[in-house]
């Protein structure tokens, strides 16, 4: 318990849970076939907006990160109305183009504080970990300091978003609006010709992509103090692709796994050192080669299905058999 | 100084131009974005360098071997990260995150073999200044303006006149229908890659000429804009990325002469967005691949 | 056929899951030792962290603060007063990995104090983490404002900009009568940028007009739009604020088309790299620092042999830094006279003054900043000597 406990681990799980709901982010643009690299963008819009409501206007958190999703899902109107005509990798340049210059106005900014960042930017764990101590518990509970108390509840919080985003991820792909996604995504030609309005679902796509991602820089600003135009560079633009595609974008449950390994891939390497980021491309590369579709596909998903249910069949069948010998 | 400016200009085009050469020929032939260009270039930089400064051997020499070491590099490549993908029908995604390991394996391996410092060819090369018409230009901007243009000359001779570029151009049409019609496509899909690293290579030592700064992540930033060329000139087009190329180091130094240089960076981007929503098929790409593959 | 490839593929996804998972948790597997507090270890050995830009665009700067703090190691372990061990971590630049590698050190490694990381950025993003927790941090190479006053663990023994700059312009004006400069920053290195607001003070100051602010980012090679325009305009210096690998390509530049005036960098050119880089064009290069490595002084002259017999290159002011942050550190462990507490190692540290090390005599003022002397440099015939 000791082990999990530990602020290290503690600190890398909110991380993993931020990047999942940027492999949602992903997932949702992605599920009308839609190639976007803007996600890295609409994540500083959420993050600076969130931030600054919380820093400087003293906004309280769970007003700020919504209104942060809402200012990227904004922007994306204004970015998505012309560029959701494009497809394919030009689609992928224009929105990548997108992020730099989004980058390139904050570092342009004042109230952005330009390449300085911003920092000292509350904390969700401190908040928490304070509203514990007014609740009279700074000894913390049962072995647990009231820090690491904080930390968990950020966890939880953070989980609870995941947990609901999931859900809607799932709800969608058996909903109407989910198979119009898909059938745009198998051939939108035909889609179209079909009756869908092809423009207004992409645009959907796009919008809910940008809010989700807006919403996970919100988070994401205030879990770690500082924000830097750094941070939200084209390394991040490729980084939110990559859960997609390393754990599969036709399911929900890809992406997920795709940043719960990419996010520990690193760490777990540290003992590589310098050799650490030639395993890393190294790993891409293999993985492409064996899984081009990635980890998770539609497939995959069946033949566990069926694995599971003939596991349990037979042990149920075993449970039967043991009792009527009995 | 407007016309000053306007040499700067062109000679930093000319140099996006020749990165952008690379991207292009690989997009038309395979349909994939090769991420990985940036750092086959700087890849070249470096073995210039070693073959300028520890084997003394001439300039030309240094770009020759350069090209050769890039050569190899896209055999590599496309034995290891590109043939795998291309056996079985697999979305456009996967080779390019195949190209993006490529490129972060090769960035950190040159970390490791050349260090992080910034490096520059001795200083021979690039002190050579004309003045022309109170004018002053550079014999290595003359250089690269020169190969530059000659590369695109041969480039298109090439594909349209001799067999082998008939042959990649069919691939580059219909791989399927090509071979079919008895074209080694294998064969070609390979050289293409190597001809087009080569490219690279060589862009790498004249840009490290240029520029005096060679070092291990000059790939990604050079690379970047080469992205934002081939975009600019349209997908597979060698014109397209020639001129792409001038006009966006035009506008660039532009941008920083009557403009405001912190904007500078986004000006690709912006151009491009700009582009896109008149001329979706870039400046020269065909109607037919309209905004799409 | 189709049977089979569909079978294989299957196989794959299991056995592409099971190396995926066994590397997971051969990961977090070995790492289970039991944290307790304080850091640590066996026969007195104190551990201590270091968090450093080893791999990525600024891996030059993370190499030589690498290579100044091993060869101080080297040199303390081996007088045998305090014996300590090293662990370094990568931050690639990236804020995400910088709180990573601290919480590793200090939750996982248990370490007793810890050095960097390279980035004002990233100290701001972990230097709350690192305060919360009590364990004393010292960055080597921040010089931005409003680093220590994150919290009363942070430390650093790099001289601020605000105490360097406003002294080169200073002489600089003196020498050169100034009265009209261009200003070229780095826009997207928080250095580069805070050396500006510095540089635009201290020449307002000084009554020195800025005729013209021009900037270019990190990694840039083309500087000739830039420089073209200033040129016209026939500045008495140009400003700089960036680093060195930029700064050499800038002097480069200037020199080729024709401006031949002054140019004053800030800390970030304080490197022979940039002599090494820029050649003959570095003269008349101006820096403020407090690492001189001209120096009589013979401190500075061992530290400047044993690194070149080390490393076969010359130091800059980085490796300088991180060599006396880890000799400062050794002081105060040893004066507190345990490997374990950081409480006592941070009050200790709080207390160091009147050190002197390669970069000149040292103290810390009451907010933990560096009180030291500066040495206004100039470049001379591919040295940098005293600008008198």
């Amino acid at each position: 318990m000791d082990f999990l406990l530990n602020p290290y681990y503690l600190q890398i799980i909110m991380f993993i849970i931020i990047n999942a709901i940027l492999g949602i982010s992903i997932y949702l643009t992605m599920a009308t076939g839609q190639l976007s690299l803007g996600n890295a963008g609409f994540m500083s819009i959420g993050a600076y907006v969130s931030a600054l409501l919380t820093l400087k206007a003293g906004v309280p958190l769970y007003v700020a990160v919504p209104v942060g999703g809402a200012a990227a899902c904004l922007m994306a109107a204004v970015i998505g109305i012309p560029t959701t005509r494009l497809r394919g990798i030009y689609l992928a340049i224009a929105t990548l183009g997108f992020g730099e210059v989004v980058r390139v106005v904050i570092l342009n900014l004042t109230i952005t504080n330009g390449a300085l960042g911003l920092s000292g930017i509350p904390s969700m764990s401190v908040m928490l970990s304070k509203v514990f101590t007014a609740m009279g518990l700074a000894a913390g509970i049962g072995g647990m300091s009231v820090r690491q108390l904080g930390n968990i509840s950020v966890i939880f919080i953070l989980a609870i978003i995941l947990g609901f985003l999931v859900f809607f991820a799932l709800r969608l792909s058996t909903s109407r609006l989910g198979r119009a996604f898909a059938a745009i995504k198998a051939d939108e030609h035909a889609a179209e010709v079909s009756g869908i309005d092809t423009r207004y679902y992409k645009l959907l796509a796009f919008f809910m992509g940008a809010f989700v991602a807006g919403i996970a820089g919100g988070l994401a600003a205030h879990i770690t103090f500082y924000i830097g135009p750094k941070d939200f560079a084209y390394h991040r633009a490729v980084e939110i692709l990559l859960f997609a595609v390393l754990g599969g974008s036709d399911v929900v449950w890809g992406p997920l796994l795709g940043s719960l390994i990419l996010t520990l891939l690193p760490e777990v390497l540290r003992f590589a050192t310098e050799y650490r980021e030639m395993i890393y491309g190294g790993i891409l590369v293999i993985m492409m080669a064996f899984r081009p579709q990635g980890l998770i596909s539609e497939d995959t998903l069946g033949f566990w299905q069926k694995k599971l249910m003939s596991k349990s069949e037979a042990s149920t069948q075993g449970e039967i058999s043991r009792r009527t010998t009995r | 100084m407007f016309w000053q400016q306007m040499v700067n200009g062109i000679t930093l085009g000319s140099t996006y131009a020749l990165i952008a050469l690379g991207y292009t020929l690989i997009f038309g032939v395979l349909n994939i974005v090769n991420m990985a260009h940036g750092e086959i270039f700087m890849f070249g930089a470096f073995v210039g360098l070693i073959l300028a400064t520890k084997f003394n051997i001439g300039i030309f020499g240094a770009l020759l071997g350069a090209m050769v070491a890039g050569a190899v590099l896209g055999y590599l490549m496309e034995r290891l990260a590109l043939r795998p993908l291309r056996r079985r029908k697999v979305s456009e995604l996967a080779p390019l995150i195949s190209t993006i390991g490529v490129s972060i394996f090769l960035e950190s391996l040159a970390l490791r073999l050349f260090g992080p410092q910034a490096q520059s060819f001795p200083g021979v090369y690039s002190t050579q200044l004309f003045e022309i018409g109170g004018l002053k230009i550079s014999a290595v901007q003359i250089l690269i303006l020169a190969i530059s243009f000659g590369l695109m000359l041969v480039l298109r001779f090439w594909l349209s006149k001799t067999q082998l570029g008939k042959s990649i151009r069919a691939t580059a049409e219909n791989i399927e229908t090509a071979n079919l019609l008895g074209v080694d496509t294998q064969k070609i899909i390979v050289l293409t890659v190597m001809l087009a690293s080569a490219l690279g290579g060589g862009a790498g030592v004249l840009v490290g000429l240029a520029f005096n700064a060679i070092e291990p992540t000059m790939g990604i930033t050079m690379g970047f804009k080469g992205l934002a060329v081939l975009i600019l000139g349209g997908l597979g087009n060698i014109t397209g990325a020639m001129v792409g190329g001038l006009l966006l180091g035009v506008a660039e130094v532009f941008s920083v002469a009557y403009g405001v240089s912190s904007y500078r960076d986004a000006v690709a981007f912006g151009l491009i967005i700009v582009l896109l929503f008149l001329r979706p098929q870039g400046l020269f790409g065909s109607q037919e691949q309209q905004g799409g593959r | 056929m189709v049977r089979i490839s569909k079978n294989m593929r299957k196989n794959w996804v299991v056995c592409s899951l099971i190396v995926v998972m066994m590397i997971i948790l051969g990961g977090c597997g070995s790492s289970e030792k039991p944290a307790n507090q304080g850091g640590t270890s066996a026969g007195g050995t104190a551990k201590l962290g270091v968090v450093s830009y080893l791999t990525g665009a600024g891996a030059a700067y993370g190499e030589s603060i690498r290579h100044g703090l091993e060869l101080s190691r080297d040199e303390i372990n081996s007088k045998g007063k305090v014996k300590l061990e090293l662990i370094f971590e990568d931050s690639k630049g990236e804020k995400n990995e910088a709180i990573n590698a601290v919480n590793k050190l200090i939750h996982k490694d248990d370490v007793l104090s810890i050095l960097g990381p390279t980035l004002s950025g990233e100290m701001f993003a972990v230097g709350p983490i690192v305060n919360q927790e009590g364990v004393p941090i010292m960055g080597t190479s921040l010089t931005v404002e409003g680093i220590t006053e994150i919290g009363d663990y942070v430390f650093r023994n790099s001289l601020p900009e605000f105490a360097a700059i406003p002294q080169s312009i200073k002489k600089a004006k003196e020498k050169f009568n100034l009265k009209k400069v261009a200003v070229m920053y780095s826009d997207n290195n928080d250095l580069g940028v805070s050396g500006f607001k510095i540089f635009q003070k201290s020449l307002k100051e000084q009554g020195i007009e800025i005729i013209a602010i021009e900037t270019f980012a990190d990694k840039n090679t083309d500087f000739s739009a830039q420089l073209t325009k200033i040129a016209t305009l026939n500045p008495d210096a140009v400003v700089v604020a960036g680093l060195y690998q930029e700064g050499a390509l800038i002097l480069k530049k200037a020199r080729e088309i024709g401006i031949t005036v002054p140019i004053i960098g800030n800390n970030g050119f304080n490197s022979p790299q940039l002599i090494k880089s820029a050649g003959s064009a570095a003269d008349g290069a101006i820096v403020a620092s407090p690492w001189y490595p001209g120096k009589d002084d013979v401190k500075v002259k061992e530290f400047i042999a044993a690194y070149k017999a080390k490393y076969n290159k010359e130091p800059d002011q980085f490796a300088a830094q991180a060599y006396d942050a880890l000799q400062i550190m050794a002081i105060a462990i040893e004066k507190s006279g345990s490997t374990t507490d950081r409480k006592k190692l941070r009050d200790t540290l709080a207390t160091i003054k009147d050190y002197s090390g390669v970069t000149g005599k040292f103290s810390f003022d009451e907010k933990r900043n560096p009180a030291m002397d500066v040495t206004v440099l100039v470049v001379k015939d591919g040295q940098f000597t005293e600008l008198k």
